[in-house]
């Protein structure tokens, strides 16, 4: 009666005989499944783009939101279970204020990004006899943008609570030849104009649907302007150009 | 002699004092008094007595005086140190040493230790403890060498070494250490000297020199800043301001020299041959 | 027996946990250096504890702090930012920087808004920008960036001298000139060491020694301070802001 992956994948806090966590790595699964989101960096700033998959003629896209800001000078793409990432973008901003307040500077991007990734693993966690506060692994990745003494940054995190520093990184369903594109086209010199092309024409190959201001979303921090999320307008100017 | 004022009646005025008690209800703190928080002492020795006394003079932590002296005069071959509150001590040391003076002349004789001792309790415990004044009197008189201490309540010991104010634990544990019985002259100076010495650097409320005041039946010696181990560092700048640095509003210059031209009118001029 | 008649009163008994250990600090900023200093008698009442306790404390290479009133919880408060400046570290992986610090000892003062730490603190280095800098709390927290400051017992003495001296306060300048902004080094020691000889002059319970703290901003040259009797070096880091001590007697009575 045993399944190859046996009981060994019910309990969230306990490893396989290999000394492997199932429903982590399951989680990790669940993000392939989500849009594709790319992000690059670039020396003027990072650059953010998702998909989003407008399922329905009757959906406003513009309700649906993937990129979200953490502080004027950090923002997040995210793919997966994007309601988990509500969670995640809460406490990265709680961290990011805190951090404001207490030491009157902006939190660095590793530091935002080492704050959310100490969630990720909570879940089973409780105290005493209280409930445990998550129930099971965070089903989405992150690719953290933002700009700090150290420059224009960009960081990847997934359901494991590991995180690491890319110049270029493509996640969600697409993300393999994503990530390859991506590997072919990314150069140390590259404009912020140059990414922002990049990132759609990544997109663009991956999707299904035609790609178009309406099912895309840009954005990106710079060290002058922070973050911002481009605007329909932008978009659409920048789509024409590609 | 004064003739007595129909307005006030001799001693203290005591005619503020509903006022000022009004005034410190209403949280207002009666301006502080001079305190000499100090350190001095006295020490019998073979053929007289000596005195000791630290020079600061504060007011709360301020240091007011460098420099004050704190060995008072009453008699030629009596003084007396004083702590407590400065004007309390020079007050009633200069009224006792009055009276002393009054006392020598009406019985024709040199006055005595005990007499002052006397004086000074008295007057002391009529105020009872009002009057700030600890003191460490000294002298010679026709039957020895004497050495007092008076509180301000009026109380009083006779011993061979003895300390008052702030400085009293720390100069007395120098005492308690070297002193002995029939010192000569010399040897009691460094005693003294080192009691003093002992308060100004130990205690906050003493400080700078020391002086120190040695009374035989033949003479008194006031060896005032006997030692001077506190002397004042050299500055690193000069502060001196160019002139018309400081700011002016309006400036008004008046001629103080005045001249006068007189012109004699009528008769000739005087005759001076 | 106990007082019977006494204890028909209702009574009330008190305890205070905090004393005042007398001292003064102070610390002046110039253009790319800074200046800290305290006195290191601690006192309570007319008694002297210690002839040497350091009230001023090198915290980075880039900052140091000063701090004055009730010596436990300075001495507490210290090694409480010590702990948290090592945490930053480990979390950020770099030194605070001085405003960060300034901004933290704020929150640190205000969390204990209703039972201070009972100190004045002067916070003193080089900004990131490489300015000379002084920042200086109240025992709850307010804080300022100012040139300079001085605290405990005789700032009364010594903040007019210095709004004299170092802010040209009351003082105009001759036709045609203007003050400078900034003091070179070896005035700015000068007058830190007039400050607190005269404050011994004048107060019981400044005296005994003084330790002078400088941090020189990066790549400034020692220029004015070679040679000054009492220096020592001690920077914890290579090619960075360079921080040194010097050490003075003070009269002892």
């Amino acid at each position: 009666m045993f399944l190859t992956r046996s009981e060994y994948d019910r309990g969230v806090n306990t490893f396989s005989p290999e000394g492997r966590l199932f429903q982590v790595e399951y989680a990790i699964e669940a993000i392939k499944l989500g849009s594709t989101t790319v992000g690059i960096r670039t020396p003027e700033g990072v650059v953010l783009a998702v998909e989003k998959r407008v399922q329905s003629p009757l959906l406003e896209s513009s309700s649906i939101e993937k990129i979200m800001e953490i502080d004027s000078h950090l923002g997040c793409a995210m793919s997966g279970l994007t309601a988990d990432a509500r969670t995640m973008i809460d406490h990265a901003r709680v961290t990011a204020q805190n951090h404001a307040f207490t030491y009157d500077e902006r939190i660095k991007v590793e530091s935002a990004t080492q704050a959310v990734c100490d969630l990720a693993l909570r879940f089973g966690e409780s105290v005493h006899d209280e409930d445990a506060m998550m129930s099971r692994p965070f089903g989405v990745a992150l690719l953290i943008a933002g700009v700090d003494e150290l420059g224009p940054q960009l960081y990847h995190t997934d359901p494991s609570g590991t995180f690491m520093r890319y110049d270029a990184k493509a996640i969600g369903s697409g993300s393999e030849a994503a990530q390859s594109e991506l590997q072919d086209k990314w150069h140390k010199r590259m404009t912020l104009s140059e990414a922002q092309k990049l990132t759609l024409r990544v997109l663009k190959q991956v999707m299904e649907e035609k790609l178009d201001q309406h099912n895309v979303q840009l954005a990106q921090v710079t060290p002058q302007k922070g973050f911002e999320i481009l605007d329909e307008v932008k978009l659409q100017e920048i789509i024409e150009d590609m | 002699m004064p003739s007595a004022s129909p307005f006030n009646g001799p001693g203290f005025d005591f005619t503020n004092q509903v006022r000022n008690a009004f005034i410190l209800e209403k949280g207002i703190p009666l301006p502080k008094a001079t305190s000499t928080g100090t350190t001095i002492v006295g020490c019998l020795f073979n053929g007289g007595v000596i005195l000791g006394a630290d020079t600061r003079a504060t007011e709360g932590p301020i240091v007011a005086d460098k420099n004050c002296e704190k060995i008072h005069y009453i008699t030629e071959s009596i003084r007396c140190c004083g702590a407590g509150t400065a004007a309390d001590t020079e007050f009633t040391t200069a009224s006792i040493s009055s009276n002393m003076e009054l006392h020598a002349l009406s019985t024709g004789r040199q006055p005595r230790v005990v007499t002052a001792m006397t004086m000074l309790k008295q007057y002391l415990f009529r105020y009872q403890g009002h009057v700030g004044a600890a003191l460490v009197l000294g002298g010679v008189d026709s039957t020895g060498s004497h050495l007092f201490t008076v509180a301000p309540h009026g109380s009083t010991d006779k011993l061979p070494y003895v300390t008052m104010g702030s400085g009293s634990l720390a100069a007395m544990a120098v005492f308690e250490s070297y002193w002995k019985a029939d010192m000569e002259r010399e040897e009691a100076i460094a005693l003294v000297t080192a009691a003093i010495s002992a308060g100004i650097f130990n205690d906050l409320g003493s400080g700078s020199n020391v002086d120190v005041c040695v009374i035989t039946a033949a003479h008194t010696e006031m060896l005032r800043n006997y030692s001077k181990p506190n002397e004042r560092v050299e500055k690193e700048r000069a502060y001196r301001f160019r002139p018309g640095t400081t700011a002016w509003k309006s400036e008004e210059i008046r001629k103080l020299v005045v001249s006068e031209q007189v012109t004699p009118i009528g008769g000739d001029a005087m005759d001076t041959d | 027996m106990p007082d019977m008649a006494a204890l028909a009163h209702p009574q009330q008994r008190q305890f205070n946990p905090y004393s005042e250990n007398g001292g003064t600090i102070l610390a002046i900023a110039g253009a790319d250096f800074s200046v800290i200093a305290g006195d290191t008698r601690q006192s309570e009442g007319y008694s002297i504890q210690t002839r040497y306790a350091p009230k001023v404390f090198r915290l980075t290479d880039r900052a140091v702090l000063a701090v004055n009133g009730f010596a436990a919880d300075g001495n507490m408060f210290v090694k409480k930012v010590k702990q948290r400046l090592e945490w930053y570290r480990h979390a950020h992986a770099k030194d605070m920087p001085l405003r960060a610090i300034a901004r933290l000892i704020q929150t640190m003062l205000y969390a204990r808004r209703f039972f201070p730490y009972y100190v004045y603190n002067i916070l003193g280095g080089i900004e990131e920008d490489g300015t000379g800098a002084v920042y200086s709390f109240d025992p709850v927290g307010s804080y300022e960036r100012e040139a300079c400051r001085a605290a405990g017992a005789a700032s009364s003495l010594v903040q007019p001298f210095l709004d004299n001296q170092i802010y040209f306060k009351n003082q105009r300048p001759a036709a045609g000139t203007s003050h400078p902004a900034h003091l070179p080094l070896p005035t700015v020691l000068s007058i830190v060491i007039d400050s607190f000889t005269s404050a011994t002059e004048r107060h019981i319970e400044v005296g005994d020694g003084l330790e002078m703290y400088v941090v020189l901003a990066k790549g400034r040259t020692l220029q004015g301070l070679e040679g000054i009797r009492g220096m020592q070096e001690l920077t914890a880091t290579e090619d960075g802001e360079r921080v040194f001590i010097v050490r003075r007697d003070l009269k002892r009575d």
